[in-house]
């Protein structure tokens, strides 16, 4: 038998928890029953706690009896370009393998899986902070000289058991592990802990990792397109607030004569807008039938276990305000505006909407629906609507790229409370700088700025970049005494 | 305790010539056995945490051969242990994480160097340096120079390090002088194998004690002794010590066929110059080496005729040392120029990068640098630059973080909401898991100053504002250094701070290793040492203790002490157990429950998809692993909205943030009855026939 020139690299990628110290050992095993030489190393320090880690390992492909009492030198860090298997158990984490140049044509097969699991920094934007996945499997496809990626979490899932077995598996399906598969179950079984559910996940992930194409993610079937948007929104609004808040929908649209892109973002964002949440429309959704069944399903409860839930809400002036007529609201927002007490009276309430009497007072709320129209926030919502529409309706004929941008502006009106109130400055403060009196002529220069500033306003919650860009300070906290 | 041992323990017994398999501490651990070792003890802290988790679940074998075990209180403490070996013929030794731990130890590591030492004193240190480190980074080498003990650092297989543990404490004993062995990172973990031989009890022990106390002032740190001392460490312990080297051959030398250049390593690093080499083709998969190596087992004391032998001839070395001041590459430089070898052109940081770990691709380019062979490192350069362009920029970072439910969380919540109400505030920040605070999405925390020093580091601060700030601390930080240097210094002081302890009652940043403080204590430990009391003590008038989880509680008792006449430190314990550590233990209790049809209500928070309009607020004001985002469900929106996935613990933070914050309406709070009994499922059908009521 022939004397292999190097040993078999493996660099593991892994998150806290997931299990990559238990592969490494079963790695281990499978080679000790092979009688291979191995070594395997790792940095858990504080990284287990939640963060990135890796496990590196080097396994030399021929029986101890065969090297004549030689002993290989093995390395303790990976080299770049220097790695024959590389695993890595989330999506961003291949591409960081690959950003490290762990990842070769010539010689890494790599496998991953494809779920995400987001780090703080792209979870906690304002906005959409996501990397986008499809990058990294594009570069994955062009990089590896074999790549296996597929969903193992959700392999993981089915099988009952942690993702490390289906990595396992997939490792020993791809082909490019030096120990056979029956060493390799015979590893997970030495360990003993879940077993048979270990050997489930490793079966799915030898099997998928060997058919020749592993399924595709599918695409989510989601409806785009101005048509389906005014479907979607007509409706949205007829629930919200019957037919003829739907036939105000529409003949907003209609007063558009746009393009389709344009009617399409226009669509997408008035059928939000024109649903507002309210304290109504949030005691309406809390209170379905519907909505006990997701939370079961969210939860994992089981047949005939009994789910109790307990909504935290604290509605305070301003849900107060936006209930009574008009010139009421108008008065109370404005007094506690002024003394800084927009926040200073809310009730915290834990309340069992499950439950009988809980169920009932939210339901309560939500029969307020035919009082709506004659609110103090129907009343300011439809204002700033109109505002709106009228704005995009103005900057039309000059760039339909530019009524578009003024159309995207309402995505910062959102959420609730303080959040709510940051989202309508940012709105304000825009529209005021670069819609309403415009330092450029240019229409593309106006869309340009526009966008910038949205982008500004979706950077950090203080307003700060927002401040910057538009070169005055956007206020809506209530200042510290 | 995070992580067992009971069963790899086991492998300790092992007699003469078994083969051992496992991780390098425990390695290490065999190894101090086989060595006859009187006393173990030493401080967790990674790399080295494992290596007191075995001592711990290793006490019934330590027993038997009559080992004293002790976890220290700190390095400090371990340290002065060993002073044990000063006058008695015992062994000894301790472990910590460096060069934070020897650090601390360094008062009484300067006088067991000088007191010099009749039985062999070994401190094993935990490197951590480079990747997967938590520490500042500096060499452990500066203090084996300033305090003349002698530094080992050998190769990185099982095998070689098992080895020098047992020849450190023969040069030990040879030199009357302390010994380190440096361990990285990775060769504390690495797994391997070594043939084993039998332990050894020893002489003197918990078993067989000494006759007689041994009384001798040259051993003790005062004048005129301490003059007498530091000439012995130079005449006779430092002389015995290279004489000792030299005979056992410790460091190693591998040959190759290309005389007229070499490469001196660190032991730690020959595996990574073997590898280098390997990848220029200039070795085999065995070692066989074209390049002739020196291999330094032993980087302290160096052995000047071994270097003269070894560059003596050559064109070139390379001096392949990782870290900075390059005490080794300067101590080749001026030995060379000493016996006046001029013509050996000495590289070392001119090809390899100056500071940072010596990882692969750092070695393998300051060889290719060395030997002129640049072309080949084409292949690690292409495939990274590729993935540059097709990935580009942002991909996100994932530093570690708070655990799910971890009870440090909410404090940082509350602190978060008070920095709205009062404006923001200076805040000292400690070491220990709550470090990770300084981190998005807090970033609380402007100073960290070593562990337990967070008060300490905040008193001149505190001055300089004309109102409080905070101090963090934990109960692991407390009890290394917090209650003297912080507490003690502040109430002596009169500081008029605030210092919020964070009481999870474990060591958890290193493993959940107990403290005085910990609930529940194995049977070694002294049980009910209160913080508390400590505080009490000392004369702490303003003590406030709070439950981590109620955030808006805390954010009162927060501005409470900011604006209180009352002056005085202020302390405001926030106690919640390492949820790490309670799950552990919760988790197969809840099973067996469950198992046996005993009700149980599990609790697990969520978000409504419907009325979360994607904002994120709250996960701004939580970072919880378990609250994350996912696509909107609603076609008409396009930010991704919150939500809560698997392996959340119900914590309650999510509703008391939503609370205290007064963020939305969208979360909420399942309690779900397992094994249901008749009135549950009688309420449960009751309900059911309710929601089904109709919107309009």
């Amino acid at each position: 038998m022939t004397v292999p020139p190097r040993s078999l690299t493996i660099l593991i990628a892994a998150l806290g928890g997931e299990g990559g110290g238990v592969l490494a050992d079963w790695l281990m095993s499978a080679a000790h029953a092979c009688d291979f030489p191995a070594q395997a190393t790792s940095i858990p320090g504080v990284a287990q706690r939640t963060g990135a880690t890796t496990y590196y390992l080097e396994i030399f492909p021929a029986a101890r009896a065969a090297l004549g009492g030689r002993e290989p030198v093995m390395a303790l860090t990976p080299s770049p370009g220097n790695v024959d298997v590389m695993v890595a158990s989330e999506l961003i984490e291949a591409a960081r393998a690959m950003q490290g140049g762990f990842v070769s044509p010539e010689r890494t097969t790599l496998v991953a899986s494809t779920h995400r699991i987001y780090a703080t920094a792209e979870k906690m934007q304002m906005g959409d902070g996501r990397f986008d996945s499809g990058r990294v499997l594009d570069a994955a496809r062009v990089l590896a000289r074999k790549a296996v990626l597929f969903d193992m979490r959700q392999c993981a899932q089915d099988a009952g058991t942690v993702i490390n077995a289906v990595l396992f598996g997939a490792m020993a399906g791809s082909g490019a592990l030096p120990l056979p598969r029956e060493a390799c179950e015979a590893a997970v079984r030495e360990r003993g802990k879940g077993t048979e559910a270990s050997l489930k996940g490793f079966t799915a992930g030898f099997e998928l990792a060997r058919a020749s194409a592993p399924p595709e993610p599918a695409a989510a079937g989601v409806p785009h397109g101005a048509q389906a948007y005014i479907d979607l929104g007509v409706a949205r609004l007829r629930d919200y607030q019957g037919n003829a808040y739907a036939e105000l929908y529409l003949q907003r649209l209609k007063a558009l004569h746009a393009d389709p892109q344009l009617l399409a973002e226009v669509a997408r964002h008035l059928a939000v807008w024109m649903s507002y949440e309210d304290i109504i429309r949030v005691a309406d959704l809390k209170t379905r039938a519907s909505r006990f069944q997701r939370v079961r399903r969210e939860v994992g409860a089981r047949a005939g276990e009994p789910v109790i839930v307990i909504d935290y809400l604290k509605p305070g002036i301003e849900e107060l305000a936006s209930l009574l007529p008009p010139a009421l609201g108008r008065r109370l927002i404005g007094w506690a505006a002024k003394r800084g007490k927009l926040d200073a009276y809310n009730v915290g309430l834990h309340v069992r909407t499950s439950g009988v009497l809980g169920f009932l007072l939210v339901r309560g709320l939500a029969w307020l629906k035919p009082w709506r129209p004659y609110s103090h926030r129907y009343h300011e919502e439809q204002r700033r609507i109109e505002r709106w529409l009228a704005a995009i309706r103005e900057a039309t004929p000059r760039s339909t790229a530019l009524a578009i941008e003024i159309a995207a502006c309402a995505r910062l009106v959102k959420g609730y409370g303080e959040t709510h109130r940051r989202g309508l400055a940012s709105f304000a403060a825009i529209f005021d700088a670069l819609v309403d009196h415009p330092p450029v002529a240019d229409a593309a220069a106006q869309a340009a700025a526009i966008r910038r500033a949205r982008d500004a306003a979706l950077a950090d919650p203080e307003g700060k970049s927002l401040s910057q860009d538009l070169g005055k300070p956007v206020v809506w906290l209530s200042k510290a005494p | 305790m995070e992580r067992s041992f009971k069963e790899e323990v086991e492998q300790l017994r092992l007699g003469e010539g078994a083969i051992f398999r496992g991780e390098g501490i425990l390695a290490v651990t065999k190894a101090l056995l086989q060595s006859g070792v009187s006393y173990v003890g030493g401080y967790q802290g990674a790399p080295v945490s494992h290596l007191m988790d075995v001592l711990s679940d290793a006490r019934d074998i330590l027993d038997e051969l009559g080992i004293h075990v002790e976890t220290n209180a700190s390095e400090a403490g371990a340290a002065a242990m060993l002073g044990a070996s000063i006058n008695y013929p015992v062994r000894g030794a301790v472990t910590f994480k460096s060069t934070v731990g020897t650090n601390v130890a360094s008062d009484a590591l300067s006088n067991l160097a000088s007191a010099g030492v009749k039985g062999g004193a070994l401190i094993v240190l935990g490197e951590d340096y480079g990747e997967g480190a938590s520490i500042i980074q500096e060499r452990s080498h500066a203090f084996a120079m300033k305090s003349q003990l002698w530094l080992l650092d050998p190769r990185p297989n099982l095998a070689k390090i098992v080895e020098m543990v047992e020849q450190g404490f023969e040069l030990s004993e040879a030199s009357n002088t302390p010994v380190m062995l440096e361990l990285r990172i990775r060769a504390c973990h690495v797994q391997g194998t070594f043939a084993t031989r039998k332990n050894r009890a020893a002489r003197y022990s918990k078993r067989a004690f000494l006759e007689r106390p041994d009384f001798d002032f040259a051993r003790i740190s005062l004048p005129p002794a301490t003059y007498a001392q530091e000439k012995h460490k130079i005449e006779v312990r430092w002389p015995a010590a290279v004489r000792f080297v030299r005979e056992r051959h410790l460091n190693e030398v591998f040959a190759g066929k290309r005389s007229d250049v070499g490469i001196v390593c660190q032991g730690g690093l020959y595996n990574a110059t073997i590898r280098a080499l390997q990848q220029l083709g200039l070795a085999d998969a065995f070692g066989a080496t074209q390049v002739p190596i020196y291999c330094l087992n032993v980087t302290y004391p160096l052995v000047p005729e071994e270097i003269v032998a070894f560059c003596g001839g050559k064109r070139a070395v390379l001096i392949v040392e990782e870290g900075q001041p390059a005490y080794i590459e300067d101590a080749v430089l001026a030995t060379l120029r000493r016996h006046a070898i001029e013509a050996v052109k000495v590289h070392g940081k001119d090809v390899l990068p100056m500071a940072g770990e010596y990882t692969g691709e750092a070695v393998v380019g300051g060889i290719a640098r060395f030997l002129d062979c640049l072309q080949a490192l084409q292949s690690i350069t292409q495939p990274r630059n590729k993935a540059r362009e097709l990935l580009g920029a942002g991909l996100p970072a994932r530093p570690p973080g708070f655990c799910t439910g971890c009870p440090e969380r909410p404090v940082f919540a509350a602190m978060k909401l008070v920095e709205k109400d009062l404006g923001k505030y200076h805040v000292s920040a400690d070491i220990g898991c709550h470090t990770f605070a300084t981190l998005p999405p807090f970033e609380i925390g402007h100073t960290v100053l070593g562990y337990g020093l967070g008060l300490a580091s905040n008193s001149a601060v505190h001055a300089m504002f004309g109102k409080r700030t905070v101090t963090i601390m934990g109960d692991g930080g407390f009890w290394h250094n917090g209650l003297t240097s912080g507490v003690a210094n502040a109430v002596f002081n009169k500081g008029d701070g605030i210092l919020l302890i964070m009481k999870n009652g474990y060591s958890a940043a290193t493993g959940a290793q107990e403290l005085p403080s910990s609930a529940q204590h194995s049977e070694h430990k002294a049980a009910d040492m209160s913080i508390e009391r400590a505080l009490g003590g000392l004369g702490v008038k303003w003590m406030r203790t709070v439950h981590s989880y109620h955030v808006g509680e805390m954010r009162q008792t927060l501005k409470k002490a900011m604006t209180t006449p009352e002056a005085g430190l202020k302390v405001i314990i926030a106690d919640g157990e390492c949820q790490l550590e309670r799950q552990r233990r919760l988790r197969p209790q809840v099973a067996a429950a469950i198992a046996q049809g005993r009700r149980e209500v599990r609790v697990k928070y969520g978000v409504d998809e419907d009325t979360c309009t994607g904002d994120h607020s709250c996960i701004r004001l939580s970072g919880c692993p378990t609250l994350t985002v996912k696509d909107n469900p609603d076609p008409l929106r396009s930010d991704p909205v919150a939500t809560v996935i698997e392996g959340c613990v119900g914590c309650g933070l999510c509703g008391e943030n939503a609370d205290a914050a007064v963020l939305c309406p969208s979360f909420y709070r399942a309690e779900i009855v397992q094994n249901p009994n008749a009135w549950d499922r009688f309420l449960a059908r009751l309900r059911g026939l309710m929601h089904g009521t109709p919107v309009h």
